[in-house]
């Protein structure tokens, strides 16, 4: 083992520990900073005592679920991101990039302009987990084990933009005036004005997914030995691929039902992660969950606080830093080759 | 199709084939002018949830607001809104068609200048001034409390945008009691607010548009968060549909009416307390 490794290695218990505490501080800073000033902690106070004061009102009903849902996302992509990097061993993967976010994005237009979402509640987010799953699919179909890089972000580019057009064609069909100006939302992602049951449509498929992906981290390190060697260490690849599509669906379709696709954040978080955990996938997945809420949060917070009107897609301020990356690593494992 | 004007078979000077490509030009020909006379009105209009003449507007011929389309009807006369695509209206002029555009009035003196004008245009001017008359003796039955001071009050309308000042709607929520606290947010040209923003103005009153269509949107789902329903226990809301108070016409009336009421509604349970 290497001095490098031994060092990763040891450096693992407290990396998580320091990547949760960042999480939780950036959670909290979401939850003070907004439009307005508000003092948190007295209106932390006034909802203990159960006072329904204006700024109690504020930091429940529009601070709590934003903060939560950036922070629960974020993780999402991360997680959803360093899984989908371990499974086809190719560091381009990201549900961005490779198109299930766009397939989750057009699952839960098609669920909630149809009006199918006031049927029943969670209707939305299995639309979004639908499409994910969708698209996940059709990847795994297009790539298949061995993932080529140019067949992978090929198959991710036809992915996209099938479902992007089908998005677009699905808000065209509303009869609703505004559907079709609401593209922006689905394809860039917002955490503007979301609401508390939004959170608490989502988190439960989003923790589901978490635990699907995370239990899948023993599978994850001994595959990098090859699908032979896993297999004989009497990990079971089939069941393995299937855990991680049904985590990746839950876990991306779940947020993106909410909030709309965010790119990038499953891409970067990862990468810049890696050489921290000595490489190893499974260790990737917690500690890339909380890089990617950080991000998330980070990026929701720079969006209220730019002077930009109106706010800017959270999609566009990620894509500003995730696109340029993409493009350096592409770069990079070009002159490897 | 070649353009040509309709031949006016009447020699009275009235246009006889209306074509309207703005919404609130179709309700004023559908109040102002001969039902015959209108060739036709857009397909906004046909909607009753977004438009007070829906009833009237139906079996029209609609339209899109396109160039084309307004061609096909030969119109001797075209009515256009200052929003209506530059496009179109140059399109239009270009062939020779005879194109009047009108702007959103910003006053009650606006709205009558707006009904006479266009009254004037289509040759029914006593129409005109009859509806000028019936709005004002509406606007006159309702009370006038000028010694209290002006609840606040803010608007919530699709997409999360509210009424700055400085338009008919400021004018409207003055004649019920009320002061527009739009005034109060920085709002440059984008008139849309974060919820946080408008929540924190501390109102007496929330109007929040009531319009709904069939089919659901993220625009509209905006004016059902949670947080409107939590600030109804603080402050009054009011229910209304943007319609009663988009276009110049008699429905102003019942605008400044449900406000009014709210204003005395909530006056009456300060005075208790």
């Amino acid at each position: 083992m290497s001095a490098a490794l031994i060092r990763a290695e040891r450096a693992y218990g407290p990396l998580v520990v320091a990547l949760g505490g960042l999480t939780l501080a950036a959670t909290f800073a979401s939850l003070a900073i907004g439009y307005v000033h508000l003092d948190v902690f007295a209106a932390l106070n006034d909802v203990a005592h159960g006072r329904a004061s204006l700024p109690a009102l504020v930091l429940v009903e529009l601070r709590l679920p934003r903060a939560a849902l950036g922070c629960a996302v974020g993780f999402s992509l991360g997680l959803t991101g360093a899984a989908m990097q371990g499974l086809l061993r190719n560091p381009l993967a990201d549900p961005g990039v490779v198109g299930v976010s766009g397939g989750a994005a057009l699952g839960a237009v098609v669920v909630f302009y149809s009006g199918l979402a006031g049927a029943f509640s969670l209707a939305l987010p299995l639309g979004g987990v639908a499409g994910a799953v969708v698209a996940a699919l059709a990847l795994y179909a297009l790539v298949g084990r061995g993932a080529g890089t140019m067949t992978l972000i090929l198959a991710g580019v036809t992915i996209n933009s099938f479902a992007g057009a089908l998005t677009a064609l699905a808000l065209n069909l509303s009869p609703n005036p505004y559907a079709a100006f609401e593209i922006m939302f689905w394809l860039m992602g917002s955490l503007v004005d979301r609401s508390l049951p939004q959170l608490w449509l989502a988190l439960p498929l989003m923790l589901a997914g978490w635990a699907l992906l995370l239990s899948s981290a023993p599978a994850l390190d001994a595959l990098t030995l090859g699908e032979d060697t896993a297999t004989s260490l009497g990990f079971d690849l089939k069941r393995l691929r299937l855990t991680l599509v049904a985590g990746s669906a839950l876990a991306v379709g779940g947020a993106v039902a909410v909030t709309g696709a965010i790119g990038f954040v499953g891409l970067v978080v990862p990468h810049l992660l890696r050489p921290f955990v000595g490489h190893r996938p499974g260790r990737l997945l917690l500690v890339s969950g909380f890089g990617g809420a950080i991000v998330l949060l980070g990026a929701d917070i720079a969006v209220r606080l730019l002077p930009i009107h109106p706010e800017l897609r959270l999609g566009v301020v990620t894509a500003l830093i995730g696109a340029p990356f993409l493009l350096s690593l592409i770069d990079r494992m070009r002159r490897e080759a | 199709m070649p353009w040509s004007p309709a031949l006016a078979g009447e020699d009275d000077g009235k246009p006889r084939r209306l074509v309207s490509i703005a919404m609130c030009m179709d309700e004023l020909i559908l109040r102002l002018a001969d039902r015959d006379a209108i060739a036709s009105v857009t397909w906004l209009s046909q909607d009753r949830r977004n438009a007070n003449m829906a009833q009237a507007a139906k079996g029209l011929p609609a339209n899109n607001g396109l160039a084309e389309e307004a061609l096909s009807y030969h119109p001797d006369l075209t009515l256009a809104g200052s929003f209506t695509e530059r496009s179109t209206v140059a399109l239009l002029r270009e062939v020779g068609a005879r194109v009047v555009e009108f702007g959103v009035p910003e006053t009650f003196d606006g709205v009558r200048r707006q009904i006479r004008e266009v009254a004037a245009l289509i040759g029914e001017p006593e129409r005109g001034e009859a509806l000028v008359a019936d709005i004002d003796s509406g606007l006159a039955r309702i009370p006038v409390d000028a010694n209290r001071p002006p609840l606040g009050a803010i608007i919530l309308r699709p997409n999360g945008f509210t009424v700055g000042p400085g338009s008919l709607v400021d004018e409207i929520l003055r004649r019920a009691g009320m002061a527009n606290l739009a005034a109060r947010l920085d709002l440059g040209p984008y008139q849309q607010v974060p919820l946080e923003r408008l929540a924190t103005l501390d109102a007496d009153v929330l109007i929040v548009d009531s319009d709904r269509f069939a089919a659901p949107s993220l625009a509209t789902e905006a004016l059902d968060h949670p947080i409107v329903a939590a600030l109804s226990r603080r402050m009054k809301v009011v229910s209304l549909p943007s319609r009663l108070w988009t276009c110049a016409g008699p429905t102003l009336v019942d605008a400044v009416q449900t406000l009014a009421a709210a204003t005395a509604e909530v006056r009456a349970r300060e005075g208790r307390n």
